[in-house]
């Protein structure tokens, strides 16, 4: 263990060094550093008028990460995450739903590991350096290319190049999301006791029940993507509580993500039109062919319209459906 | 020992040498507690179905009323090992036995509990319908830091 946190140390110290030249090569060590190190501490997410506290525990054994996030705020609910697999434990009444979910980046691992796509989209910079819950942390701009996206600011532990705190800003320089560690400690330990939920005899825990997801490829075209966006997913699943099957696509420019949902307008339903925005996240609505079209992202307004206005039906690839 | 009862979960530990952990798994107190979380965590993320706490403690009484496995004192002491091998193997699959049955049990109880979902009255987009939207947005989309934060479940009736 101790050998293992030494090599790693010594990589991220010659990283280090490069990193003063080169703002990319400190976003990738901070990109690794949330996934490869061991840590404990509490996070504040802030959005909108919303703030909640975490409590994170996260350790890497062996190559698998295993993760517990317990929210200190509001509703009980614990997240345990293993790999990409994550199961989210859910107070509510006198019940505990167990929910599934596939992987994401979560936060302090919210940047991608692969750097590559967010070149052609942003431009890093390097910030001042400031103490972030009692670290030293050096600032990194993500300055956004185009209007398309918000720029982020990360601040990377100086020593282990943990991100101990990200924000969004608009285009004027507000922040308009926040995450971040107020407490923070590395942890030396190989005890995975930690690893299981404070379990409440007295309350039935049930599971979720899971709504069908299908990935699918057809249909749906978006001639006119915003530069920078791919399709990262395109996705069939029954929205809750309307039995008509919504097409959910993914699009990513590397860090920033926008989805798109379509489903058929059913008769007496007035279509949405219009847009909203909801904390740092945009939604517009518009219909196209007799369907409802939505888009949200946590991205600028031009982005969802761009995206609302440019959807098209392929009828070609649902004819042969 | 939570480690230990963990393998026992995850039938990675010899079962030959696994009673003295069935005992604590039957008794009250911490041990219990760690036997039920790990199973439920291993349920969960091997997409088994999670059982209802009551059925989790019928499956404790099943394994109470399990005398070969609790009482390792039966066991003739002069049975050979070989055949010691085979007669603990008959009562670790009577147990799974038990367990598949109350699973099924659980299984029925969980359909009985499914509430007829009421379609729900349209709302116009102004009045901020969005939240089912947001919320699957920030479920499936690959980067996001609000899903598990948030206070609406995706899934939550309303």
């Amino acid at each position: 263990m101790f050998k293992w946190m030494l090599t790693c140390a010594l990589v991220f110290a010659s990283l280090n060094v490069q990193a003063l030249e080169d703002p990319w090569l400190a976003l990738q060590k901070t990109a690794y550093a949330a996934r490869e190190l061991n840590y404990q501490g509490v996070f504040v997410y802030q959005n909108g008028d919303q703030t909640r506290s975490v409590q994170i525990t996260h350790m890497n054994n062996a190559g698998r990460e295993l993760t517990r996030n317990v929210m200190l705020d509001g509703q009980p609910r614990e997240v345990f995450s293993e790999g990409s697999d994550i199961v989210i434990f859910n107070a509510k009444d006198n019940k505990v739903v167990i929910e599934k979910r596939r992987g994401q980046n979560l936060f302090p691992a919210m940047l991608p590991t692969n750097l590559e796509a967010l070149k052609f989209s942003y431009t890093a910079k390097f910030g001042p350096i400031e103490r972030i819950a009692d670290r030293e942390a050096q600032i990194i701009d993500l300055v956004p290319n185009d209007h398309f996206r918000y720029s982020y600011r990360v601040w990377s532990d100086v020593e282990f190049g943990l991100l101990v705190r990200m924000t969004l800003m608009n285009h004027k320089g507000q922040a308009i999301e926040q995450i971040g560690f107020t407490q923070l400690s590395m942890l030396n330990t190989h005890d995975l006791n930690w690893f299981q939920p404070k379990i409440d005899l007295s309350k039935q825990y049930v599971m979720e029940d899971e709504a069908p997801i299908t990935h699918v490829t057809n249909s749906w075209v978006v001639a006119n993507l915003p530069p920078g966006y791919r399709k990262v997913d395109h996705i069939e699943h029954i929205a809750p509580g309307k039995n008509t099957i919504v097409n959910q696509v993914i699009f990513s420019d590397g860090i920033a993500s926008v989805s798109l949902f379509i489903e058929p307008i059913k008769k007496g339903v007035r279509p949405k039109m219009g847009h909203k925005v909801v904390g740092s996240t945009n939604i517009c609505a518009n219909v196209v062919d007799g369907y409802q079209v939505i888009v949200v992202g946590e991205v600028p307004a031009s982005t969802v319209q761009q995206i609302a206005r440019a959807v098209s039906f392929n009828k070609q690839t649902t004819a042969n459906k | 020992m939570k480690e230990q009862l963990s393998a026992l979960i995850d039938g990675e530990f010899d079962t030959n040498n696994a009673d003295h952990l069935l005992i604590v798994a039957k008794s009250d107190g911490e041990l219990r507690h760690a036997w039920n979380a790990y199973h439920m965590i291993g349920d969960v993320m091997r997409g088994d179905q999670v059982f209802h706490n009551k059925v989790t403690n019928r499956i404790m009484d099943a394994l109470e009323q399990e005398p070969t496995v609790i009482a390792p004192a039966a066991v003739n002491a002069v049975q050979t090992k070989a055949k010691q091998s085979i007669f603990k193997k008959t009562a670790f699959w009577s147990v799974a036995a038990s367990v598949t049955a109350v699973m099924f049990v659980g299984l029925i109880l969980l359909q009985q509990q499914k509430v007829d979902q009421n379609i729900i009255e349209p709302v116009e987009f102004a009045e901020g319908i969005p939240s089912e939207y947001l919320t699957a947005h920030q479920t499936y989309a690959p980067n996001g830091a609000a899903y598990y934060i948030q206070n609406v479940s995706y899934t939550e009736p309303r």
